[in-house]
């Protein structure tokens, strides 16, 4: 198995006939993910290669009761939107991959899926692979067998980008992977790091983890605490960067929105230690990974 | 955007917490029309203004008001220039209380924080709830109902008042304001503010060029987040996460970028090719570093001919080493072409794929920029 995406996997896309939106749809198909309809207000009857678009999430799910998964490529003005109409039809899985929504949205989004029960990745997310199952989002690419292969290692990173640079290096390694997360590195994501380590605990497939992090809020805090708390017993490689933006003056916006620093909260040195006092293994560039898990 | 504390105090004027009577000097020689006793407030983005001298009580008419006003004008703080002053009619408090909101990444949500004390909150009982106004003392329910207003009115990230003061008539006064806009939901918020920069500086030419580069063109994105850095490496890196981790690489080998700045979500050459040439035309580099991970969709050979075009209208003609490492769709191809670009133009190229470890490529770059000199 794998956590999130598998084989019973069935996605719907909202925003399908924007350029993202159609990209991925494309993508996730190649790559043997179920895709079973889109939605773009206003545009329904139209196909997107070969996926039925509706104009609504209710229309698409009487069309495909086997849907179970959404996945949010619309602009930031409308995500909300979009979200809120996927939680209230109780859609259980959300993956958005639209950046920079305001915080209000993302928060207000967050309120309402932990009130329905559905779970939330992201926003600013690259998506979600179990290798050799399938994909959600634009994790991988066009291609995503290059870098991504199935094994039993799980990987957790707010940067989509490292990722698949971590993967890669796995990949060389011969080292697979069971499932890649990209949460996002916005300060409010719907699944933190603890969070997917509760699923990839219950994993067999999954034997130890790779967490991405980086300065800024307290998800890696929250990971090290779950840790010690007892509820993750596999080995944990954790890799914490942003030791450049502390020398950058308080309050400097980067790419990452999450990636900020106000105070002493969230500073490389809180992580680390917390990190390390419950246990995980600290990588100090991401080349030392594979050797740190053997 | 961190808002000046007089930006800050208009807002809170607009959903109606009340704020002391005010005029903002832009200039030593404006007449001040407050009435005695006042209060000079530097208006400074840098915290701990107080300690720094930025705050000026002027109670009698023998203190020299003018030669206050002159003082603050000439002063720095933290580094920062005293382009404004906000004066203010004094208040005669009783109480005092710090209150915000703001959103926690342990709830996921909004929250409020309150208790007693006005500057240096810390370890005075201050204390973070979910938004419940019943939390607080009575009187200040109502202030605090104006403040969440302003919170999500105006979609703010941070909104605080500290101090916020009870007087003796028991009116509720916001004495100091700190906002942070949430710069994503700049598109449906009808007040603008000018641009500022953290730094303590006007931005650099270089940094409002490669800011616009996005301007109209929402694929993918390259130098909206751009500084100037007082390094001699040009350092024109990859994806939000990544870049980070490459800076650290660099820095932790005492490499001294010359600049910070990202591309990512496959950008178009055009982009690439201005991002290149703002950052190289900064004067005295050793060394230019072109650095990224394995990318999930990014072209990598339309963003190396971007770097490319770029590279070649620099003139002089750059003869510092050039080091490259990316990896991701069409990277061969890139490579491919660069090689035979670097011979027959002469460009002093190092090329790495995605065998090669990303942030070990800090060393190699640091090496050839300054030579083999260890740290």
């Amino acid at each position: 198995m794998a956590i999130l995406v598998t084989e019973k996997t069935k996605v719907l896309i909202q925003g399908i006939t924007g350029k993202e939106g159609s990209k991925v749809a494309l993508q996730m198909k190649n790559y043997g993910t179920k895709v079973l309809a889109g939605v773009t207000p206003g545009k329904g009857g139209q196909e997107i290669h070969g996926v039925p678009v509706y104009n609504t999430v209710a229309e698409a799910l009487e069309n495909h009761p086997g849907i179970n998964t959404s996945f949010v490529a619309v602009p930031n003005f409308a995500a909300f939107g979009a979200i809120k109409e996927s939680i209230d039809n109780k859609i259980p899985l959300i993956n958005i991959l639209t950046e920079h929504i305001p915080i209000q949205d993302t928060a207000k989004a967050i309120a309402l899926a932990r009130k329905k029960n559905v779970r939330i990745i992201g926003p600013s997310s690259i998506g979600i692979i179990s290798p050799g199952i399938g994909k959600v989002g634009s994790i991988g690419g066009d291609d995503p067998r290059g870098v991504y292969s199935k094994g039993s290692v799980g990987v957790i990173s707010k940067s989509g980008g490292m990722a698949s640079e971590v993967s890669w290096i796995l990949t060389k390694n011969n080292i697979g992977q069971s499932t890649v997360i990209g949460i996002g590195g916005d300060i409010l994501v719907g699944s933190s790091f603890a969070d997917l380590m509760e699923d990839f605990e219950k994993d067999d497939a999954t034997k130890a983890l790779v967490l991405f992090g980086e300065i800024g809020g307290t998800y890696e805090e929250e990971a090290a605490e779950f840790i010690k708390r007892g509820k993750f017993s596999k080995p944990v490689v954790a890799f914490v960067s942003g030791l450049f933006a502390e020398t950058l003056p308080q309050g400097t916006k980067l790419g990452h929105a999450g990636a900020i620093i106000y105070g002493e909260k969230g500073s490389y040195k809180s992580k680390i230690k917390s990190l390390e006092s419950a246990g995980a293994i600290i990588a100090k560039t991401p080349d030392e990974i594979p050797n740190l898990l053997k | 955007m961190l808002l000046y504390e007089f930006e800050g105090k208009k807002l809170f004027k607009d959903c109606g917490i009340q704020v002391p009577e005010s005029q903002l000097l832009e200039s030593e020689s404006q007449r001040v029309r407050v009435k005695l006793p006042l209060v000079f407030k530097a208006q400074v983005l840098s915290g701990k203004r107080a300690d720094s001298g930025g705050i000026v009580v002027v109670k009698g008419k023998g203190e020299s008001v003018k030669g206050e006003v002159k003082k603050l004008f000439s002063t720095k703080i933290n580094g920062e220039r005293v382009e404004k002053v906000l004066v203010e009619e004094a208040i005669d408090w009783e109480k005092e209380y710090y209150l915000s909101f703001s959103y926690s990444t342990e709830t996921r949500g909004p929250v409020l924080t309150f208790g007693e004390g006005g500057t240096g909150v810390e370890g005075k009982g201050v204390k973070t709830y979910p938004v419940d106004f019943s939390v607080l003392p009575k009187e200040l329910v109502e202030t605090a109902q104006k403040l969440w207003q302003v919170f999500t009115k105006y979609d703010c990230e941070l909104a605080e008042i500290n101090p916020l003061v009870i007087d003796k008539a028991g009116k509720v006064w916001a004495l100091d304001s700190k906002v942070i806009l949430d710069d994503d939901a700049d598109f449906r918020r009808d007040v603008k503010f000018p641009q500022r920069n953290l730094f303590g500086r006007a931005p650099t030419q270089r940094e409002i060029e490669a800011r616009i580069i996005d301007e109209g063109d929402h694929r993918g994105t390259a130098g909206s987040v751009y500084w100037d850095l007082p390094g001699d490496i040009a350092v024109i890196a990859a994806g939000g996460g990544g870049s980070i981790v490459n800076m650290d690489a660099l820095l932790n080998l005492g490499g001294k970028p010359a600049n910070y700045t990202e591309h990512s979500g496959n950008p178009p050459r055009e982009k690439l090719k201005k991002l290149t040439k703002i950052i190289l035309s900064k004067p005295g580099l050793k060394g230019c570093w072109f650095v990224g991970g394995t990318a999930n969709f990014t072209d990598i050979y339309e963003t190396l001919m971007g770097f490319v075009e770029g590279l070649r209208e620099i003139k002089p003609k750059p003869t510092y080493p050039i080091v490259i490492r990316r990896g991701g769709p069409r990277d061969k191809e890139a490579f491919e072409e660069l090689k035979d670009i670097g011979k027959k133009e002469g460009f002093d190229f190092h090329i790495y794929g995605r065998e090669t470890p990303m942030t070990s490529t800090a060393k190699i770059m640091k090496e050839l920029a300054y030579g083999n000199i260890s740290n």
